[in-house]
């Protein structure tokens, strides 16, 4: 039984790995961005499992891409070390934000985080002589010089990493901790569970994780500005993979993101100018009938089955 | 006939064999298409009707006769206003359908993710978007690019002296006091920092807006502090979705400075239908007058009418038919695809564009292949877009002040 669940994580794994091997460098480009915005979508769903409904994914993402691209330009740094480095600035952000802004509950901390990206993106566009101001900033070269094998295999580790993560709060007691926070805060202080802590803790981290993608991505592309770095793309997207795949766990997510990204450009080939609105409608269906996500109607589904044939 | 005879033959049969399969593949691929990438933001209207304009220069060059004897086949493949998405349309044009020459294009933001994957394919490209002078910067060397649309601080030489050639002409018209609402992107915030610097000799003012098109939509604060300053010229910068929202609060605040201008890169379809538009100056490369003074506009506007059943609202659908006839046509003078080649005869265009001007490559700041250098002042009178300057594709002569103050 176990090695039966475990097969078809095991076929991912090897699908994943070898996925160069058997595509073009379109399929992979196609992979790359799928890759980065399913970061983002497991990374937001972290927060989410502890009740708070964070929508400072694309702030943290931005800031992210900023810090990356300017320590190579300001210090000519290595760009892994430049990609950490942004991962360190949105996660040490977050942190002096969460200590103020997690005391801020349902949607007043919704509303507060929604405005990090353009609070980030105002500040950024007023120092011109460092931030290239509303134009922004582009690096002398892309990294791998735009070689997307090795691009893909980069943004699937850090990919992997973030599922890594989710799945290391998912199986030790920080589960636990999440779990009763959004059950019942109270329930859970009584039991012990330092709420502040646990909730700052999962902010920097999430938010970390988001400056990663964000160093990455720029990385990718070679610049950063304002308005591409901090685009509501890097929340709503996101957002709806996880919507989309289901919530609360890591593998929803990452599913909602393969099944949206791959959606999205197969649509895009087959119906050039209204692929958007087949698209949308898609997510809306989905979301109003499908509220669990694909995820968790697939795993009814197969104990449904097992249940069934059990009895026969 | 002996073994060795035998095996001699054998082996003339083979290469004979071979070399008949191999032509046959050669041949078969001459005759293939020539195949010609675009990319464009098909949800926005500069992108739907720059794609539909490509068409039908596509659809033209096949009817009569095609290139080198062949035909021509264009795809294109929505950006989604995404650089991702952008970046990964050129890997998809260059090695799915293997694309002879990249076109299209409009957001400069969506072009610089496009920029690592061009770079790596190298193949001849022209892109008649991306007005930032930051994709100036990035395209420095590249002998294969030749960009169409003129860099932003073209754009502004080309408004100073355009407004200093129509204050020499009608003396009615005095600006010495400008107030410049700009919306807060990279698009306006540049737009604005240029400005200042190209009308040094005006007094300038401004302040920035949150567009409609990113959630937006309050300009009432804006134009106060327009209407107290009380400039000879108003002018906004931003987007189609801010145009009608804007005259509506100006109207309400009873806002009328003696010119107001909008800079969006292309106005809503019907905005000419409104009675606020009349006398509402406007920046663009085209306006559908030109029809009256230029015959190869006349041609393509009727055309366009005739196939897509729609009046073209943008520049960027004459621009997307230039794009394609410039290639085209480079193509016909190198008698070849072949790379060099290709950019000679691109380096020798001299098209008479839809747009007014002949189109010809020149070097700009940065760059060898820089087209256009110019845009046009324009003003929307009873409904429709006219030419004011520059005078050579004058349609009208201005309507000053604005709204008869």
């Amino acid at each position: 039984m176990r090695m039966t669940r475990t097969i078809p994580y095991l076929l991912g794994a090897a699908v994943a790995a070898t996925f160069p091997l058997f595509t073009g460098a379109y399929l992979q480009q196609v992979a790359v961005s799928t890759l980065i915005y399913l970061t983002l979508a497991v990374s937001w769903d972290m927060l989410l499992r502890s009740g708070q409904l964070g929508f400072g994914t694309a702030g943290f993402f931005g800031l992210g891409s900023y810090a990356a691209v300017l320590l190579v330009l300001n210090v000519n740094a290595h760009p892994f070390l430049s990609i950490a480095f942004g991962g360190l600035v949105a996660g040490a952000v977050a942190l002096l934000v969460g200590l103020a802004v997690l005391r801020l509950r349902g949607m007043y901390f919704a509303i507060t985080t929604l405005a990090l990206a353009s609070i980030f993106a105002v500040v950024l566009r007023n120092f011109p002589r460092l931030t290239g101001g509303p134009e922004g900033k582009m690096l002398p070269t892309c990294i791998y010089a735009g070689d997307t094998t090795k691009i893909y295999w980069l943004v699937l580790a850090v990919a992997v990493l973030t599922i890594v993560i989710s799945e290391v709060f998912e199986r030790t007691r920080i589960h636990l901790a999440l779990t009763s926070i959004r059950n019942d805060e109270r329930v859970a202080k009584s039991s012990g569970v330092n709420v502040f802590r646990y909730l700052v803790f999962v902010f920097a981290v999430t938010s970390a994780i988001q400056g990663i993608a964000g160093g990455t991505y720029a990385h990718v592309f070679g610049f950063v500005s304002p308005e591409g770095s901090f685009s509501a793309n890097f929340l709503l997207l996101p957002l709806a993979m996880a919507l989309l795949g289901g919530i609360h766990s890591t593998w929803g997510p990452v599913v909602g993101g393969l099944v949206l990204g791959a959606l999205s450009e197969y649509l895009k080939l087959q119906i050039p100018y209204g692929h958007l609105l087949v698209y949308g409608a898609i997510i809306v269906v989905v979301t109003l009938f499908l509220p669990q996500g694909v995820s968790r109607m697939f795993k009814t589904w197969v104990r449904r089955s097992s249940v069934t044939r059990g009895v026969q | 006939m002996t073994a060795k005879g035998k095996a001699a033959v054998l082996k003339v049969w083979v290469l004979a064999v071979l070399v008949v399969v191999g032509a046959g593949f050669v041949v078969a691929a001459e005759e293939g298409p020539i195949k010609l990438g675009a990319v464009l933001p098909l949800a926005d209207i500069t992108g739907a009707q720059g794609s539909k304009a490509m068409q039908l220069a596509v659809a033209e060059i096949n009817a009569a006769g095609g290139l080198l004897g062949r035909q021509v086949e264009l795809i294109i493949i929505d950006d989604e206003s995404k650089p991702e998405k952008g970046a990964a349309a050129i890997d998809l044009l260059a090695t799915v359908h293997n694309v002879d020459v990249f076109i299209g294009g409009m957001s400069s933001g969506v072009h610089l993710g496009q920029l690592p994957a061009l770079k790596k394919y190298e193949k001849v490209t022209v892109w008649i978007g991306a007005a930032s002078s930051l994709v100036e910067q990035a395209v420095v060397g590249m002998d294969w690019y030749f960009h169409v649309h003129p860099w932003d601080y073209l754009q502004g030489a080309s408004y100073v002296e355009g407004w200093a050639a129509l204050q020499a002409e009608y003396p009615l018209i005095k600006i010495e006091k400008a107030f410049w609402a700009y919306e807060e992107g990279a698009f306006g915030t540049s737009s604005y920092n240029g400005s200042l610097v190209a009308f040094s000799n005006w007094e300038n003012v401004g302040e920035s807006f949150k567009s409609a098109l990113l959630g937006g939509g309050d300009y009432r604060s804006v134009l106060r502090h327009a209407q107290e300053f009380d400039p000879d010229l108003f002018i906004w910068v931003g987007y189609a979705a801010d145009a009608l929202p804007i005259m509506e609060q100006a109207r309400e605040i009873g806002f009328t400075p003696p010119l107001f201008v909008g800079s969006p890169p292309g106005w809503p379809a019907d905005f000419g239908g409104s009675a606020l538009a009349n006398g509402v100056c406007a920046y663009g490369m085209w306006a559908p007058s030109i029809k009256n003074v230029s015959p190869v506009s006349e041609h393509f506007w009727d055309a366009y009418v005739a196939m897509f059943n729609e009046e073209p609202a943008t520049y960027f659908a004459p621009l997307g038919y230039t794009n394609v006839y410039v290639v085209a046509e480079a193509i016909a003078r190198a008698g070849t695809l072949e790379k060099e080649a290709l950019i000679t005869a691109l380096e020798a265009t001299s098209y008479v564009s839809p747009l007014g001007e002949t189109l010809t490559f020149s070097p700009s700041n940065l760059i060898e292949h820089q087209g256009f250098s110019k845009q046009k002042i324009l003003q929307w009178q009873n409904g429709a877009q006219q030419v004011l300057w520059p005078f050579e594709y004058a349609t009208a002569l201005p309507a000053y002040p604005f709204m008869g103050k």
